[in-house]
């Protein structure tokens, strides 16, 4: 049986999709057979991101209602042999789905792949309760922001009350993800430091991934950041995606990462 | 010319504020015997109709606590 994670942070907007893409292909990178499944009924947006928008035929709810088969629906990714994707139904909404079709469909999942990553819609509705009510451990993204880091603390609130893990008396794993972290903004303390996130979270930590220009430059192209081997977002990714795999890897301290001299001759000149 | 040095740091307030409301926020949301509550409201329902799932909320409004039970029934 794979391990089957949902991708989570309550608030909008802070990196929910883009950790899922490059997680997703980072596990695949490290030789894992892994699927990522976009969970965001009526928005979907994880096509995008993966650059697989054109090749979508039939979504997951569709796969749920047994009108296609699980191999019929799952989409071979561009970038890894071992990366596929499922995408997200566009037309109906989330109220289509249910629990024990939701059980059948993640069972199946994670009898084919070793790896199943559940990108969870924002918010704290059925939706999202969908999403984490099956999953074995979950990965919070926060960004280093007063409403982030609260909307998280209601999410994960959420998951240790819900999820049938926890009704079953065991414990959802949780891994957390700083995105967006401005070096420059912690070490004048503009922005809050990862200590402090983990302080008022208590949550462990997977990763911290610098604020990276290069992320929108990826999702226009649908290439995931991961692929960029200069990326400073891409490799902290990179870190993150070993890590899950069960890699001891030490954890960078991206907040006192400081302009390089090469970095500042560049912006002369661009 | 020190005050300025001495100014608190927005991301000290950050922190604060923060550690305050989801505080707050935590204590609002549930009491500890809500699990169980909700499974013996399950059984008592079920003596008379097809229950699928009891939600229970904690509300705050105004400082006065409230309990919102949504009971939702089997269609059969």
């Amino acid at each position: 049986m794979g391990r089957i994670i949902a991708v989570i942070s309550g608030k909008g907007g802070v990196g929910k999709t883009t950790t899922s893409a490059n997680v997703g292909l980072g596990i695949a990178m490290n030789e894992k057979k892994c699927v990522v499944v976009d969970f965001d009924i009526g928005q979907r947006n994880l096509d995008m991101i993966l650059g697989l928008e054109n090749r979508v035929v039939y979504d997951i709810v569709q796969v749920m209602d047994e009108e296609v088969k699980l191999k019929q629906a799952l989409i071979k990714s561009k970038y890894s042999d071992n990366l596929f994707f499922l995408a997200a139904s566009q037309t109906k909404d989330k109220t289509v789905l249910d629990s024990a079709k939701i059980k059948k469909f993640v069972t199946e999942l994670s009898e084919e792949f070793e790896y199943v990553i559940l990108d969870a819609p924002a918010g704290i509705e059925s939706g999202y309760e969908h999403t984490i009510e099956f999953a074995d451990s979950a990965i919070i993204v926060v960004n280093p922001e007063v409403s982030s880091i609260r909307d998280a603390d209601r999410a994960i609130g959420i998951l240790d009350s819900k999820s049938q893990k926890v009704k079953d008396g065991k414990e959802v794993l949780k891994y957390l993800i700083i995105n967006r972290i401005n070096p420059k903004m912690v070490q004048s303390g503009e922005m809050l430091a990862s200590e402090d996130i983990l302080d008022i979270l208590n949550v462990p930590l997977v990763g911290k991934v610098p604020e990276d220009k290069g992320i929108i430059d990826a999702s226009n192209q649908g290439k995931p950041i991961i692929l960029d081997k200069n990326s400073p977002a891409g490799q902290a990714y990179s870190r993150i995606s070993s890590r899950l795999c069960g890699e001891n890897i030490e954890m960078m301290d991206v907040e006192s990462i400081k302009e390089g001299f090469i970095d500042k001759i560049k912006g002369i000149f661009k | 010319m020190f005050s300025f040095f001495r100014k608190k740091s927005s991301a000290n307030t950050a922190k604060d504020r923060l550690t305050i409301a989801i505080m707050s926020d935590r204590e609002n949301n549930s009491y500890p015997f809500m699990d169980e509550m909700k499974a013996e409201l399950i059984e008592v329902v079920k003596k008379y109709m097809g229950v699928k799932t009891i939600d229970i909320k904690k509300e705050v409004v105004d400082g006065v606590e409230a309990l919102s039970i949504d009971v939702e029934l089997d269609k059969k």
